[in-house]
């Protein structure tokens, strides 16, 4: 071994043993951090770990079969048209809600850029914030029980979710041909249906549909805080401690999401 | 005596391409042999074969006795770890540091655990130190990989292939992404260090200057069939030229 | 000039504008349905009140800050459960994503299809389901909270860190698959350092949107401000209530933004 590659080891095995030293305090500190959060949580460790083998035979016990002809029950049926009909509603109107929003909120086309924008941004970031199902049980308290509470909660989510993506898209668009049409002497309005509108359309689309499918999926669960839809009986049926029949509309909101999502995928890949 | 033994050497990929249609070649001890030919004359499959990251569809590979074509699974894994690879595109693990590089030539041997956690042996840090230092790459040792221009990466190849102390390096079209000017320099280091370390090469390129000034014996390959296969003090340049273009 | 009259516009082809036109047309018609259906029929109108008493219902909301202090600890609650639940989240999506990415599945025909039903099933179902299942088998309290958001998150991380496996570059895979290393190290060497700035910016973000899970969780029992949440609900102090929206929505924009940044500098 020459001088060179002798320096060079002796780097070399420093600043492995630094490294070394850093990655056990790292993992000693994420050790005490686990028995802190333990402590924290109140998480029962000694029940936990003979839980555990049980669990597996705890869920099928309780859970299954699903009694699935509950969902047949008129009831029941009408509450999971409502679920589709809310969801439904609440994507459209929230999406007639964001468009403009949107616009206002993407950096490059805001026409406003010290009030309308940092507002926008604002609006979408809060509506993105706020956690759904406390949001919904707040406009239960206002608005009463039902699916016009739901529907408002899948407005708000709409701007927070939809409004995100289409400003961003907005945002990313090539900015010359903006500039070519404002060069026209063209207003705010033409500029965005010749310049902005054309480029977002195709993205907008894919979000519009895509907002469906995951407001579908919040629908489904609304009903849990009495918004209205499907998740009233799922609660409705924990309460009374009848499993079977919970689990019968797991699987109907299951079926839904994944139903969902698959036509959501196609339709989006026709897109492109 | 022969340390690779290739013998008709057959492979048709599954669109129908026939790529190798019964090739012979074989390699000599410290021998550097040159496979010659355009794209698509066969030489990278046949190159891939010899350690069957592709598989032949038949023919025999003989390394040092062992018959390559019949082994199963494990010990072909066994038997990669006596030939180094060098490659066109140098296929470097861009994240990782310049040494992990070089020392990822053992991983053939390091246990997984260890490879895992970069619990390398010690005399293999000190190895790799040592080739990256004959390469000349022993400033860059903490850099990441793509931090490196292509020539020094292709040379970070040559360590990590060295690393396992092969039998014979299989080295597919080593320049053909560098500079000419680097090229060569790759070259010459790479000839320069295989005589050294008493190791054969089995090259493939496409440039005839690279195939008469670097090798000691030239194979043409043509659609998958050798054409021509000499001493390399036996051709003239201009034979070279005629043949290949005639043929290709 | 010679060649074709053009007659009309071509640019509105009057076939696909009636068929356009007839398309919003049909599409208006069922949302103004479904919004008699629901806003008209299905809504207890009365119940509501006058404009001004849902106002004053509203103005009920408004947050009591002085009621910030006893939220501090089940707030840390929410933040502990979210990361424990993605902690393991990142830990089962491995194995998953190694199942369902097309090119290093071991089995094609049985762990392909298996790593993709356990990621649809983990994506379509809400954390709540998981949490009521969870809690039917646990009892009450943030452990079926915790394992409730790893399911929900997996299938995310498993899905996105597939897709990533299968776009990697073949090139060092060979080089490994060529030293004669084993499958996992070919795996660890050759896949995992090209997947793992999309890995980690992908935990960042479930992270993230974790928090904001976790915060409802407590709605069903699974620990966290949820619980206390629906406390003041049902006590009608809503503007405690108003007060914790704020508390955990501040959380959850500002884990956000730290988010953002640190992906940014990762990639």
């Amino acid at each position: 071994m020459t001088a060179i590659t002798d320096q060079a080891y002796t780097e070399y095995k420093d600043a492995d043993r630094r490294a070394n030293i850093i990655k056990f305090v790292a993992a000693f500190l994420f050790i005490v951090f686990g028995f802190w959060s333990v402590e924290v949580l109140n998480i029962p460790i000694e029940r936990l770990l003979g839980m555990f083998g049980r669990l597996g035979f705890m869920i099928s016990e309780n859970l299954f079969p699903p009694t699935m002809s509950y969902v047949m029950e008129q009831r029941v049926l009408d509450s999971i048209i409502e679920t589709v009909q809310m969801s439904v509603l609440g994507a459209t109107i929230g999406t007639l809600i964001t468009v403009p929003l949107a616009w206002f909120a993407a950096w490059n086309v805001t026409p406003s850029r010290s009030f309308l924008y940092p507002v926008a941004r604002g609006i979408i970031v809060v509506t993105r914030g706020m956690p759904t199902l406390m949001w919904a049980m707040v406009l239960v308290a206002i608005f009463g029980f039902g699916p016009f509470a739901g529907m408002l909660a899948l407005v708000k989510e709409t701007i927070g979710f939809a409004g995100k993506l289409m400003a961003e898209s907005v945002e990313s668009i090539d900015m010359k041909r903006v500039e070519a049409i404002k060069a026209t002497g063209a207003n705010e309005f033409d500029v965005l249906f010749f310049a902005v509108i054309p480029q977002v359309w195709a993205t907008w689309v894919g979000i519009i549909i895509y907002n469906w499918d995951a407001q579908l999926r919040n629908s489904t669960i609304l009903g849990f805080v009495g918004a209205g839809g499907m998740g009233l009986y799922l609660r409705e049926q924990i309460s009374i401690l009848e499993y079977h029949t919970a689990m019968a509309i797991i699987v109907v909101i299951i079926g839904l999401v994944v139903l969902s999502e698959t036509v959501s995928h196609h339709l989006r890949r026709r897109l492109y | 005596m022969a340390v690779l033994e290739i013998s008709q050497l057959k492979k048709t990929y599954p669109g129908g391409e026939l790529a190798l249609k019964g090739v012979d070649v074989s390699v000599d001890a410290q021998e550097v042999v040159v496979l010659l030919g355009l794209s698509g004359s066969g030489k990278s499959t046949l190159l891939r074969c010899v350690n069957r990251l592709v598989e032949p569809d038949s023919g025999k590979i003989i390394l040092d006795g062992v018959d390559i074509t019949s082994l199963d699974k494990r010990a072909l894994r066994k038997t990669r770890r006596s030939m180094g690879m060098i490659f066109q595109e140098f296929n470097l693990i861009d994240r990782l540091s310049v040494l992990e590089n070089v020392l990822s030539g053992t991983l053939g041997t390091t246990s997984t655990l260890r490879g895992i956690f970069r619990a390398f042996q010690q005399e293999d840090i000190q190895r790799a130190l040592a080739l990256c230092e004959r390469v000349g790459i022993i400033d860059h040792i903490r850099k990441r990989a793509d931090q490196l221009s292509g020539g020094q990466r292709q040379r970070v190849g040559i360590a990590r292939a060295l690393m396992q102390h092969p039998k014979i390096l299989l080295v597919d079209e080593p320049t053909s992404a560098l500079d000419p000017k680097i090229g060569r320099e790759v070259m010459d280091l790479l000839t320069e260090v295989a005589r050294e370390l008493k190791i054969p090469m089995l090259v493939s390129v496409h440039d005839i200057f690279l195939a008469k000034n670097y090798s000691d014996r030239i194979v043409g390959l043509q659609g998958g069939e050798k054409i021509f296969d000499r001493p390399t003090r036996s051709i003239e340049t201009e034979e070279l030229d005629q043949i290949y273009h005639e043929a290709g | 000039m010679t060649g074709v009259a053009i007659t009309g516009n071509p640019l509105r082809d009057p076939k696909k504008i009636a068929r356009k036109y007839f398309a919003i047309a049909v599409f208006a018609a069922i949302i103004l349905y479904i919004g008699k259906v629901i806003i008209v029929d299905g809504t207890d109108w009365a119940r509501m009140g006058s404009v001004s008493e849902v106002i004053d219902t509203m103005l009920f909301f408004v947050p009591d800050f002085s009621f910030f202090p006893a939220t501090v600890v089940p707030l840390l609650e929410t933040l502990l459960i979210a990361f424990w639940g993605t902690a393991l989240a990142v830990v089962f999506s491995l194995p998953i994503a190694y199942l369902a990415a097309r090119n290093i599945t071991p089995f094609p025909w049985i762990t392909y299809p298996l790593g993709r039903c356990l990621i649809i099933l983990s994506r379509s179902t809400h954390e709540i389901i998981f949490a009521l299942i969870y809690i039917s088998a646990l009892g009450l309290g943030p452990l079926p909270g915790i394992l409730a958001l790893a399911s929900r998150s997996l299938g995310f991380l498993a899905k996105t860190t597939s897709e990533a496996i299968e776009n990697v570059n073949k090139g060092p895979i060979e080089a490994m698959e060529a030293v004669g290393a084993s499958r996992a190290t070919i795996f660890f060497f050759g896949v995992m350092p090209q997947i793992f700035p999309i890995f980690v910016g992908n935990v960042i973000f479930q992270l993230d949107i974790n928090i904001r899970r976790a915060s409802i969780l407590g709605l069903v029992g699974g620990g966290g401000i949820g619980l206390m949440f629906a406390e003041v609900m049902q006590n009608l102090q809503y503007d405690r209530a108003g007060m914790i929206v704020v508390g955990i929505t501040t959380m959850v924009v500002l884990g956000e933004f730290i988010s953002n940044r640190i992906r940014q500098r990762i990639v």
